[in-house]
């Protein structure tokens, strides 16, 4: 069932690079899903919730996004949570993997399982998130463009922890501009013999202004055919995912 | 209740409980906002466009925002007729709603083909032919020809927004039970690149609020000339905007992208009028 909820706007600070905007909601979405926000502008815009707290939830937005400039107090008509969330089922070993600028949506999931290491690319040292804002918990990579930070490269580069790290995890969570998803689907396939279904999960961001199947914007290709992001993601399983 | 009588021609008509009704692309097949939407509020339901085969979708992005307006170009990917009227037809039937499929006009060969499923299977009381910016008067008398020749169905003609004048009389001669007014006109929105010296647009539908007057425009200047039925399509936001069309002449209104922001326009507008019953 699609509900439409009233959420309260609750408060806004900058979180480099991002803004942290919070929202009170009785039924926020879980990490994956998203909710429909109606926030002035022609179309609503996506949310996906970085953080929970009791009966509300944050987003991490860029600078100038319009939830910013909300007073508050301010309703904001909200419909969801929509769409199908991460999964991670009972696993013990956790693989988050993102660039730094799709990281929010799966800050959710990193004290979801006893353990979770998080691989995280940025293009320089200075776009990566600061360590000290993850649990001491969190195992933490750090891949750099120019080497500046951690690693020096990309995800899908021979030298990446990506296909160790493979190796170790019992499920894995990717937050990645939607291209780059067959690329790291060969790496997985690389690394695990006939990994389970749902093995790695991708969530893939793209404009889904209805939330409800009946725009056709969302479309993404996979290898079952076209797929509506809203409605059948817009987590889906990797290995699913082709050349767009 | 006031029936209003989209097809008065037709010989078994296509009367409709309320003037609400989402335009063709943005209500899916009939299903997509069930539990956002009361069906009590709405006077019928138009389909996404349907074409005779399937059709895959256009290169993302298929849509661009530039200010209030966002242009909109998905390539209309859809089953194919067959696999819609397949999965769909048993729901419409049920309905208490008449249901109206959107017909992507191709060629007179695929219309007539077309046509004949959709009157063959259960479900569709009637068909909106969706013509293409380009269309001539000579094809779209060819094209509608094509529809009646296999379907006794009520069939509106939603017209392109550039062709309100190069079409109506002829779509009206060649038969047609009720024009819609009007298709989104075509625009294109530059892209945000990395490169400023770099412009990539996308072109597509456009929508937004700016098209309401456009559209009150039209209907001032063409219901009065046309003998058919006019459904009022093109940035109708507000239950104040639909009192609007409808108070210009226009026997039904169809409401189309702003929708996903608000479905709640088709029960805000039910509401209004019964308070002005009261």
């Amino acid at each position: 069932m699609i509900k439409r909820q009233q959420a309260l706007f609750r408060e806004a600070h900058p979180a480099p690079p991002f803004w942290s905007v919070r929202f009170e909601l009785p039924s926020p979405p879980t990490a994956g899903r998203f909710m429909l926000a109606d926030l002035g502008g022609p179309l609503r815009e996506v949310l996906f919730p970085a953080t929970f707290e009791e009966g509300s939830f944050a987003v991490l937005v860029a600078p100038g996004h319009p939830a910013t400039r909300l007073l508050p107090g301010t309703p904001v008509d909200m419909i969801g949570p929509l769409g199908h969330g991460f999964d991670i089922a009972d696993a013990a070993r956790l693989l988050l993997v993102a660039d730094a600028a799709h990281l929010p949506p799966l800050l959710p999931l990193l004290q979801a399982a006893p353990t979770v290491s998080l691989l995280v690319e940025a293009p320089t040292r200075a776009l990566l998130p600061p360590a000290g804002r993850f649990p001491t918990t969190v195992e933490l990579h750090l891949l750099t463009h120019d080497g500046s930070g951690g690693h020096a490269g990309t995800l899908e580069d021979e030298s990446s922890p990506l296909p160790s790290l493979l190796q170790w995890a019992e499920r894995v969570c990717l937050s990645c501009p939607r291209e780059r998803y067959p690329a790291l689907a060969e790496k997985v396939e690389a690394a695990r013999l006939h990994p389970a279904p749902r093995f790695a999960q991708a969530l893939v961001q793209v404009p889904m202004p209805c939330g409800v199947g009946a725009c056709e914007i969302c479309r993404i290709e996979t290898r079952q055919g076209e797929r509506h992001a809203c409605t059948e993601g817009p987590v889906f399983d990797l290995l699913t995912l082709r050349e767009g | 209740m006031t029936w209003i009588e989209l097809a008065p021609h037709h010989k078994t008509g296509l009367p409709i409980s309320s003037p609400l009704m989402p335009a063709a692309g943005v209500f899916g097949y009939g299903e997509c906002y069930r539990d956002l939407i009361d069906d009590e509020a709405l006077g019928a339901l138009v389909t996404n466009p349907v074409s005779l085969r399937p059709r895959t979708a256009a290169r993302a992005p298929r849509i661009a925002v530039h200010g209030d307006t966002f242009v909109v170009h998905t390539g209309l990917p859809n089953p194919g007729l067959k696999r819609v009227l397949r999965h769909y037809s048993a729901a419409w039937a049920r309905q208490p709603l008449p249901v109206i499929v959107h017909l992507i006009a191709t060629t007179p060969a695929e219309v007539a083909e077309s046509c004949t499923q959709i009157s063959t299977t259960q479900g569709a009381a009637g068909i909106e032919l969706g013509l293409d910016d380009g269309t001539s008067a000579e094809s779209a008398a060819n094209l509608i020809a094509a529809a009646h020749s296999t379907s006794e169905l009520p069939l509106i003609t939603r017209l392109p927004f550039e062709g309100v004048e190069r079409l109506a009389s002829a779509a009206i001669q060649a038969g047609t039970d009720a024009l819609t007014l009007t298709a989104p006109p075509r625009a294109a929105i530059p892209l945000p690149t990395e490169a400023a010296e770099e412009i990539h647009c996308l072109s597509g539908r456009l929508y937004g609020r700016a098209l309401f007057p456009l559209l009150l425009h039209r209907l001032h200047t063409w219901v009065p000339r046309l003998s058919v039925p006019v459904i009022a399509c093109g940035g109708i936001a507000t239950a104040e905007e639909v009192e609007a069309c409808l108070a210009v002449g226009a026997a039904a209104v169809q409401i189309d992208a702003l929708l996903w922001r608000e479905p709640g326009i088709m029960g805000k507008y039910k509401l209004l009028k019964v308070q002005e019953n009261l």
